[in-house]
């Protein structure tokens, strides 16, 4: 998204306070202060203060130095375009010494048009016990008449009072179910919160701000009136994620949930497969069957967990179609080593030099590698004549930390073959994702989203089906 | 409305039946088709549609198999057209640095026929291309055909897309015109007429740019998404209405068309009444095309025409002479390039009208419109009357205004609420306070261009913003009087130094009714 407010940032020397183990009268009391500053500042004889100017509080926690920083860093460039108050919370409940230390900086903003506007960065470092009471510490800095978002940085305490308390004086929870520690449990625990929560408490989550495209571009191939009935002629799907052996699923399992609960569709059975690979099946409307596949394939630009690729393929009113959607397919064709040295172009001609005979190729390339990995026990023992299973490599680990990497491509190519007609190709552009980008997102089109509610609900129960 | 040309029923906005759309934000996307520019390699199309169409795809909101097809009298290839839009675009357009992924993958659905309006081969080479184009890029048969030429090859145009047989066939096929609508009612309803000659009204889509604005939009929203400003909204609590339209720049090269047209023809009749209209019309039933369009031609309809002896009274004409703007000096109109020395059009004019219906009896509407005043802005300023009784005495509010509402659609975009607030002190002091809402922080999205709303919504088929043939000859109506009156030196030409808020005689409109303009 595009910054809203041309700014030009000037610092305010004198708008920075520090505090070590401070109470929080004495953070308020500073608080007030700087406002006074601020309100005062640049004030002609005749001109009246300038008025505070606030849309919301965003509350961030984070319990290591690597959230706090990511913290800093996303609500620092949230707070350089839309005046807010931020709260960062840095949460040590495990040292004994109960202190705060806290901070306060200021980043003043001066639109070409309109009067100065302040962004305050607060950040709280708590020791001891006092962060298990996260309510009590951010409920006297919050400013009335304006929404309280909650950022969990890491893995939410789900299940913990620390959270339950705090969610009852916020308007939103936002997580990243892409960066939980444990993704399947966690998962079914936030859908587990969504399901039990207040009604008007929203969650979002920034995995599923990824997924926009995804599902814009899936979307918008069936919006043509005449490609409206192709929806009821979807028989398979499949979808890529980024990783290796079962690694995060998430995503994927939230893009099916998506389309499943869209369109109706009903689990009707699922099954873990070699590599990774999880088929499900669906019965859509007259018990017509949709094969849902779910594979892992490394893409060493992505993230764990994140999607590569979507194929939806089908047949109705007397025509075919094929819909793939591919992330990034210029870095796709840089691994092409991998996938047989370039050696493929023989067996599988692509029509010229096009890309998007290059990707119809590539996807042959792998449809073959799969058929290859699909049949490794038996090509194992005939190899090695080890017993079927026997002396298989171990899967690599999955890591979960700090697992995102900047991504300089965000490229979304999209091929579409309807009956026998050629290959259509469209490119387009994915945002950055960074976390201030995904966050802005949300909050920009609020965080109540009951698609992404029962788009939740439909992934956790094919993720417990696996 | 002459000859065949009628209203009809404009379709409602299709409802979205992809269940895959729901909850996607911002999603908006028409059904693929082929956009065929008239005037590809003009002016028009490189500042705003070129650019616009580039953000479009920015945004992800042009579909797959989505194709420009520009059409112009110049020597070009496809790749020579691609060349120019991409240096259009690369200066117009309002998100900077161009990402130029997402510029090859739009130029690369961009293509160039040369097209003589004159020769019917030219169209059916055109059509021939664009049968091509249908097959690869999957499109259905859908086309929009926008004119982005002057007025008068409207005519030719349209005859030839009927000639060529390009306007019927499987798909919809949408054509969109630029103001001006014509110059009077007359040639308002010619154009309506050889418009409905080859497209059913519910396909022809006239664009007033101002209508695109979010701001504008907004004006709806604040009225009819709140319940604490409609009741308060009609003759019982409003005092009058103030509507400005002021631009800091001269005629700027248009000076041709400028000479001819004037700021009543340039901004009153189409962008100052359609705000008018949005700021007076009933609730509608919906947003939707239909019901907005009624309400606001009744509106139109409901205003008192200036009659020939109300002229010189409820009128102003003026025209800038040289002064100085934002601290540069600059020439006056008649010194402008392409404008007649003696010329006695208006560059200047302000009107006061009165809308007879229940809601706004005895309350004016002053509008003006400007250009060489001292900055770009346009306003709407809701002026409330007085309390009946003033409670606290004139010692006490002698610095207290009457509320306003200031609806502010450029720059600077907000609202803003003016009241009476109490100064902190040991005696009893009232005095004007502003309560301001600023669109560009209060949202957390940056406000498209106008240009880029109005294509999508053609694209998508929902011609809510767009203005109506009925529309345009209401506001006619209203015009052509004054601009006969005028045509007879009545009232006479007011002189106005460039950078102020036009002539005496401006003031005296208002003074006249014991107000005054608000300064914005």
């Amino acid at each position: 998204m595009a910054p809203a407010v041309s700014t030009t940032i000037a610092p305010e020397p004198d708008v920075e306070w520090r505090g070590e183990g401070v109470s929080m009268n004495e953070v308020l009391g500073a608080l007030s202060n700087i406002r006074k500053k601020f309100a005062l500042a640049e004030v002609g004889e005749t001109e009246l203060p300038h008025p505070r100017n606030c849309i919301m509080t965003l509350i961030a926690v984070a319990s290591t130095d690597a959230e706090e920083r990511r913290a800093q860093r996303a609500v620092r460039a949230i707070g350089n375009h839309h005046p807010a108050q931020v709260i960062v919370v840095r949460d040590q409940p495990e040292l004994r010494s109960r202190r705060i230390d806290a901070t306060i900086m200021t980043d003043t903003l001066r639109p070409q048009l309109g009067g100065a506007m302040q962004c305050e960065l607060i950040t709280l470092r708590v020791r001891g016990a006092a962060g298990e009471h996260l309510s009590g510490l951010v409920d006297p800095l919050l400013m009335s008449g304006v929404p309280n978002y909650l950022w969990w940085v890491g893995t939410p305490t789900f299940g913990k009072r620390e959270l339950d308390d705090v969610l009852k004086i916020c308007d939103a929870l936002f997580v990243d179910s892409a960066r939980f520690d444990a993704p399947y449990r966690s998962f079914l625990e936030l859908t587990t919160l969504v399901s039990q929560s207040h009604q008007s408490l929203g969650v979002g989550d920034l995995q599923w701000a990824r997924l926009e495209p995804w599902r814009e571009s899936v979307a918008q191939f069936f919006a043509p009136a005449d490609r409206l009935p192709f929806l009821k002629g979807i028989s398979e799907i499949g979808v890529d994620y980024s990783g290796e052996g079962r690694g995060n699923r998430v995503a994927a399992a939230l893009l099916i949930g998506w389309m499943a609960s869209a369109l109706g569709w009903t689990l009707q059975k699922s099954a873990g497969g070699a590599g990774g690979t999880v088929v499900a099946h669906f019965a859509a409307e007259g018990w017509r069957p949709v094969q849902v596949a779910m594979r892992s394939v490394p893409r060493t630009h992505l993230a764990q967990g994140e999607i590569g690729a979507i194929r939806i393929g089908g047949a109705a009113a007397g025509r075919t179609f094929n819909l793939s959607v591919l992330r990034d397919p210029e870095r796709a064709r840089s691994v092409r080593p991998d996938v047989g040295a370039g050696g493929y172009r023989p067996i599988h001609p692509t029509g010229g030099e096009d890309e998007a005979g290059l990707e119809i190729a590539q996807r042959k390339v792998e449809w073959h590698r799969d058929v290859l990995l699909e049949n490794s026990e038996q090509l194992h023992h005939t190899a090695t004549g080890d017993l079927p299973g026997d002396n298989r490599p171990q899967p690599p680990a999955v890591f979960v930390r700090d697992r995102r990497r900047q991504d300089s491509s965000r490229v979304l190519l999209t091929l579409i073959e309807i009956g026998e007609a050629g290959t259509l190709r469209h490119v387009q552009q994915v945002e950055p994702e960074d976390e201030a980008t995904l966050l802005l997102e949300i909050l920009s089109h609020g965080a109540q989203d009951k698609v992404f509610v029962r788009s939740l609900t439909a992934a956790a129960e094919l993720m417990s089906a696996i | 409305m002459g000859g065949r040309a009628q209203v009809t029923a404009v379709a409602s906005t299709p409802v979205a039946t992809n269940p895959l759309a729901e909850g996607l934000h911002d999603y908006r996307v028409g059904e693929p088709c082929l956009m065929v520019i008239f005037g590809a390699t003009g002016d028009l199309s490189g500042r705003k549609l070129l650019p616009a169409l580039y953000n479009l795809a920015k945004q992800r909101l042009l579909p797959a198999g989505f194709a420009v097809v520009g059409a112009a009298i110049d020597d070009m290839t496809d790749d020579s057209f691609r060349k120019h839009a991409s240096e259009k675009i690369a200066e117009f357009s309002r998100t900077q640095p161009i990402d130029q992924r997402v510029l090859d993958a739009f130029l690369s659905a961009c293509f160039y026929v040369k097209v003589d309006f004159g020769k019917l081969d030219d169209f059916k080479g055109l059509q021939r291309r664009l049968s091509e184009l249908d097959t690869t890029r999957h499109v259905s048969g859908n086309r929009m055909f926008y004119c982005a030429t002057p007025p008068p090859t409207y005519e030719t145009i349209v005859e030839q897309l009927k000639a060529a047989g390009m306007a019927t066939g499987a798909g919809f096929h949408r054509i969109v015109v630029e103001k001006p609508f014509g110059s009077d009612l007359k040639s308002a309803r010619e154009l309506t007429a050889i418009l409905q000659r080859v497209f059913h009204e519910d396909s022809v889509y006239r664009i007033d740019h101002y209508l695109g604005k979010e701001t504008v939009q907004n004006i709806m929203a604040f009225r009819f998404a709140n319940s604490i400003f409609e009741p308060v909204w009609n003759t019982n609590l409003i005092d009058s209405v103030q509507i400005t339209v002021a631009e800091e720049i001269g005629v700027e090269g248009r000076g041709t068309y400028y000479d001819k047209a004037g700021a009543l023809r340039d901004i009153v009749q189409n962008h100052a009444l359609q705000l008018v209209a949005l700021v007076a019309m009933e609730p509608p039933l919906a947003f939707e095309a239909n019901s907005v369009r009624d309400e606001k031609v009744k509106v139109l309809r409901a205003i008192k025409p200036i009659t020939d002896e109300e002229v010189a009274r409820a009128t102003v004409r003026g025209q800038y002479t040289k002064g100085w703007v934002q601290g540069e000096q600059v020439p006056g109109y008649r010194d402008e390039k392409n404008v007649a020395p003696g010329s006695l059009t208006e560059t200047f004019a302000a009107l006061r009208l009165n809308i007879d219906n229940w809601r706004w009896a005895n309350v004016p509407f002053y509008i003006r419109a400007g250009k060489r005043m001292p900055k770009r802005i346009t306003e709407i300023r809701i002026q409330f009357k007085r309390p009946p009784h003033m409670t606290f005495g004139p010692d006490a509010t002698r610095e207290l205004d009457p509320n306003a509402i200031t609806l502010r659609i450029q720059p600077e975009e907000g609202i803003s609420l003016r009241f009476g607030a109490k100064v902190p002190s040991a005696g009893l002091r009232i005095r004007s306070v502003t309560m301001d809402f600023q669109y560009m922080t209060a949202f957390l999205v940056e406000t498209p261009e106008a240009y880029e709303r109005l294509l999508l919504d053609c694209m998508i088929g929902d011609p809510t913003l767009f203005t109506r043939a009925d529309e345009v000859e209401a506001a006619w109506r209203l015009i052509d009087p004054i601009e006969a009156a005028w045509r007879d030196d009545r009232p006479p030409l007011a002189m106005y130094a460039a950078g102020t808020w036009g002539p005496p005689a401006a003031d005296k409109l208002v003074q006249q009714d014991r107000r005054e303009w608000h300064r914005p």
